[in-house]
């Protein structure tokens, strides 16, 4: 299991974002599902390990990430693409790619051609040498794509993915990532449940700091059948169907 | 709402909603800047003048000697004014309604008047070169400076205005070049300088009420 | 195995240079992309203005023309305050772009990132300032200034600049909004102008540590006679890169910047920086006086008290003046001052028979007026300290005009005829006045004019006054007499007016 997390908890002064979360997840693509508040920004950054948990135990790729070796050893093997992604506007796509790589202690000589073949993937092989100040937003989130998958992690964390990017484009991130899932975990946050019925080989959906449900995109749209929730499709009918049950 | 009054014209807010609507919308505009974050500083400015007066901090030499070390303090207001007024919303605030000038216009004179009290205040500490008046003549023409830098080069580097002005005062005091565009130079009542620290004022002021602080951000990530 | 069969040679491995540590392909990226470089055109500007400028208006000697700009710190001034203030931006960085998160899900600390952005940032403003001081030397060497480059001087102002970038951009870090900039820029400016404030006129002490005390580290001889005393410029470095060292590794202390050994690390560097620092105080408080500079002795090596050897210039003929090749343009109006004062004392005991330059004595104030001159050795040699001289003919100085070939000429006779009299540094007796007042008189400078000369070549404090009445009327006697008289009365009486021996009353 590359994710192993049991009752997390984050409160931020009175606020629970996150109430007691248990999951385990092993290589595949995961979809972390819900309404905006769920909480599921707070344990995605819990699992990046930019974020200490006010309780609950966590292990990530095998190791505790409470501790300073294993945590550098965990950010090794990690990739993770924020929901606001920050960006320094005056490095080119391609330096910006390599920044991150070096910081992830790539080895020297590996980096040069993983920065090419992770630009190539987000199809940004021709802006390669383009300023991030001159992108558009969707190209943007590629080159953040771009640097997460740098170091062909085992743990591919990412929020809000697709923000912005076209139909064409979401089609291909999500060849991208049942490719990287078939050897990595891949968990992707967001509300958007298109993704996750396309990508996701298994989806936990999160209100008010819980899972409320875990399993397949097929069961979440059982859940929805003859339910009469709202949505304009199954697996959305599903979605409403869950969270309607869990608020009652 | 029916179809037949969706389109009728919402009726005209009564008078103490339009204040208290102005008041919120200033607020917001001076919190979005940070404003009360350099007012702060403006007053620790404004006591460190207390001290520097009252402590007789001078570098050694003569009577234009005497004025640097209050043209510094004068200068970090001026460069504290200079940034305040970026701002980080970029285009999603420019392609708004009218009242985005009368903001910048109040905003930057509100903070201009602060840094004068606070200065004119902390000037209380001791024997200020020239007194008051020089006081406001001094910061009103650097502030201008920063304001013309702000809108030229952007609000992050508006500083850079204010300081490259001091030093090039600082040479010109210690070299005695009369020009009254180095007013810090001119006696306080002195007509030149006046005029000359009013206009770039004036000139800046202008610059970010009418274009605004230049932003170094084109957009942010998501958009 | 035939040929035939042989196995063919492998194709020679293309070579491949080994790939550059990470660190430095960190500090390759910032470097390309630092915004530093935004900000090395305005100072440019400033630094032309503040210390090129100012600078042209001295003689074109290395002590003075860079007494304004490295001696006093100007150069420091110009580029400080504005690298504080670029550098607090660039340490902001991951704070205003919202890239912490994104930088702390990384193994490598978040030091080290912040070590390679300060590094290009530091490298670019060490740069730029070691640029500038290199176009001002090209230009002082197209003028001709002549003397060695004080070198030392330039040290440490780059490690100022460090020291600056350092400190601004660790405040950057702690400080991550709009305000860090302007606040470092400010403090930047606030630092340098106490510094001017705290200790610009003391000779000794703790305050010689400070960049913009100069006070006179600039011995007027300094690269010319002698080498640059190296002491306290040392001392300075040692300041500025302790102040570096502790500055840079403040960003390594909070619990962001990375695991706990990294920081314990972090905080032995803070403390050694800071040893560094007081380390360096602590030698400048000891700095003495010497005949040659500030000499602080556990820093001193004997070597620098050493006159630099040289190939003097001379006159041709009549009474041979011989000067440093570096004041070679002052050769001639030396040698024409000198040839009436030693025209009208020839003959006499202890006249001089030749002129050379000797080295000024640093006394450690501002400017100088002159140094007096000396008559020593057999056959009698005169020596003439032209470094100490803010007199000269032509610009020099802090003066707000060029001296005239006139002042000069009548400032020597002053002075020489001080010495020739045995009044040395002081005013002397009645009797040598009064001798002096008369020498002076027939080479050409009134009674009334004597004073103000004196004044003017700053030899005694305050306001010199008019000669007193007695002294006065013993010098225009004496100035009376018909030369041979005068002179006659000179040969017998000499030695005894150079002991203090001769009461006023014994003048004709």
């Amino acid at each position: 299991m590359n994710v192993e997390l049991t009752e997390l908890a984050r409160r931020f002064g009175r606020n629970q974002a996150v109430a007691g979360v248990s999951l385990q997840a092993g290589p595949g693509v995961y979809g972390l599902l819900g309404p905006n508040g769920a909480g599921k920004t707070s344990l995605l950054r819990m699992m990046a390990t930019v974020l200490p948990p006010s309780s609950g135990k966590m292990r990530l790729l095998g190791r505790d990430p409470g501790n300073h070796t294993q945590r550098r050893e965990v950010r090794r093997r990690l990739g993770y693409l924020p929901q606001t992604l920050g960006y320094y506007p005056g490095f080119t796509v391609a330096e910006f790619v390599e920044y991150f790589a070096l910081l992830k202690d790539m080895p020297p000589g590996q980096v040069p051609r993983a920065v090419a073949t992770a630009v190539e993937r987000v199809g940004l092989g021709d802006k390669g040498r383009a300023k991030l100040k001159t992108l558009s937003g969707g190209m943007l989130r590629r080159a953040g794509i771009a640097q997460a998958i740098v170091n062909r992690p085992d743990l591919l964390l990412l929020d809000e993915p697709t923000a912005g990017l076209d139909p064409e484009q979401r089609v291909t991130f999500r060849a991208l990532l049942r490719e990287i899932g078939e050897q990595a975990t891949v968990v992707v946050s967001t509300h958007l449940v298109e993704d996750v019925g396309a990508a996701c080989t298994e989806v936990a959906l999160m209100d008010r700091g819980r899972v409320v449900f875990h399993g397949t995109p097929g069961e979440l749209t059982a859940r929805g059948e003859g339910s009469g929730a709202a949505g304009d499709a199954p697996l959305e009918r599903g979605y409403s169907a869950v969270l309607a049950a869990a608020r009652s | 709402m029916t179809a037949a009054t969706a389109h009728q014209a919402p009726a005209a807010p009564a008078a103490p909603q339009l204040a208290t609507t102005g008041a919120r919308l200033a607020w917001l505009y001076l919190v979005s800047r940070r404003i009360p974050a350099a007012a702060g500083l403006l007053g620790a400015l404004g006591a460190l003048l207390w001290i520097a007066l009252a402590g007789h901090w001078n570098i050694t030499g003569g009577p234009a000697a005497r004025l640097v070390i209050p043209l510094v303090i004068e200068t970090g207001a001026a460069g504290i004014i200079a940034v305040a007024g970026h701002g980080p919303f970029g285009e999603t605030e420019r392609a708004t309604g009218r009242w985005l000038p009368w903001l910048r216009l109040g905003s930057t004179l509100a903070l201009t008047g602060a840094a004068f009290a606070v200065l004119a205040a902390g000037a209380t500490g001791g024997a200020l070169p020239g007194g008051v008046p020089a006081l406001l003549r001094d910061l009103a023409g650097i502030t201008g400076t920063g304001l013309l830098a702000a809108a030229a080069i952007g609000g992050s580097f508006g500083w850079a205005g204010p300081m490259g002005y001091l030093l090039i005062t600082e040479g010109a005091l210690a070299t005695g070049w009369g020009t009254p565009w180095i007013w810090p130079g001119r006696p306080a009542g002195d007509l030149g300088g006046a005029l000359c620290a009013g206009a770039m004022f004036a000139a800046g002021l202008a610059a970010v009420t009418v274009a605004g602080v230049r932003s170094t951000r084109s957009r942010t990530a998501l958009e | 195995m035939t040929t035939a069969t042989a196995p063919a040679r492998p194709a020679r491995a293309a070579r491949r240079l080994p790939a550059p540590p990470s660190f430095l392909r960190l500090c390759w990226i910032e470097l390309r992309r630092s915004p530093m470089p935004l900000i090395l055109p305005l100072i440019a500007l400033l630094f032309w203005f503040d210390s090129y400028r100012p600078s042209t208006t001295q003689a074109p000697l290395y002590p003075l023309v860079t007494f304004w700009n490295l001696g006093q710190g100007h150069t420091i001034i110009d580029f400080g305050p504005f690298v504080a203030g670029m550098s607090a931006w660039i340490g902001s960085r991951d704070g205003r772009r919202n890239t912490v998160d994104l930088v702390s899900a990384t193994p490598r600390p978040r030091w080290a990132a912040q070590l390679a952005a300060w590094a290009s940032a530091a490298a670019w403003a060490v740069a730029g300032y070691l640029a500038c001081i290199g176009v001002t030397f090209a230009l002082y060497a197209h003028r001709g200034v002549a003397g060695s480059p004080p070198w030392w001087w330039v040290a440490v102002g780059a490690c100022a600049v460090l020291a600056f970038s350092a400190a601004g951009f660790t405040a950057g870090t702690l400080l991550p909004n709009r305000f860090a900039a302007p606040i470092a820029a400010f403090g930047g400016f606030l630092v340098m102008m106490m510094s001017s404030q705290a200790g610009f006129a003391d000779r000794s002490g703790w305050a010689l540590i400070l960049p913009s005390n100069s006070n006179g580290n600039f011995q007027a001889d300094s690269g010319i006679l002698y080498p640059w005393l190296p002491d306290l410029p040392i001392a300075r470095t040692m300041f500025f890169a302790g102040i570096t060292v502790a500055a840079i590794s403040v960003a390594g202390l909070p619990a962001a910047a990375g695991g706990r050994r990294l920081r314990m690390t972090a905080a032995a560097l803070t403390a050694a920086g800071l040893a560094t620092t007081g380390t360096a105080v602590g030698l400048a408080s000891t700095a003495r006086l010497s005949a040659h500079g500030m000499v602080i002795p556990a820093l001193h090596d004997a070597a620098s008290d050493r006159l630099t050897s040289y190939t003097p210039v001379c006159t041709g003929t009549g009474f041979r003046v011989c000067v440093n090749p570096a004041y070679r343009r002052y050769l001639a109006d030396t040698a024409a001052a000198l040839a009436p004062a030693v025209a009208s004392v020839a003959g006499l005991p202890g006249a001089p028979v030749r002129a050379v330059q000797g080295p000024a004595v640093y006394d450690s104030a501002d400017g100088g007026g002159g140094q007096p001159v000396t008559i020593s050795g057999s056959p009698p040699v005169l020596s003439v300290p032209l470094g100490a001289w803010s007199f000269l003919p032509g610009i020099n100085g802090f003066s707000t005009g060029p001296d005239s070939v006139g002042a000069f000429r009548q400032s020597v006779w002053l002075l020489f005829g001080q010495a020739f009299v045995g009044a040395g540094h002081g005013p002397g007796t009645p009797a040598q006045q009064a001798v002096q007042a008369a020498l002076l008189q027939r080479l050409g400078v009134p009674f009334a004019d004597q004073p103000g000369l004196l004044g003017s070549i700053e030899l005694t404090s305050g306001h010199p006054e008019p000669l007193p009445g007695p002294v006065a009327a013993a010098a225009g006697r004496l100035a009376a007499l018909p030369a041979a008289t005068r002179h006659a009365w000179l040969a017998t009486h000499l030695a005894a007016l150079r002991a203090g021996d001769v009461p006023l009353s014994q003048l004709p």
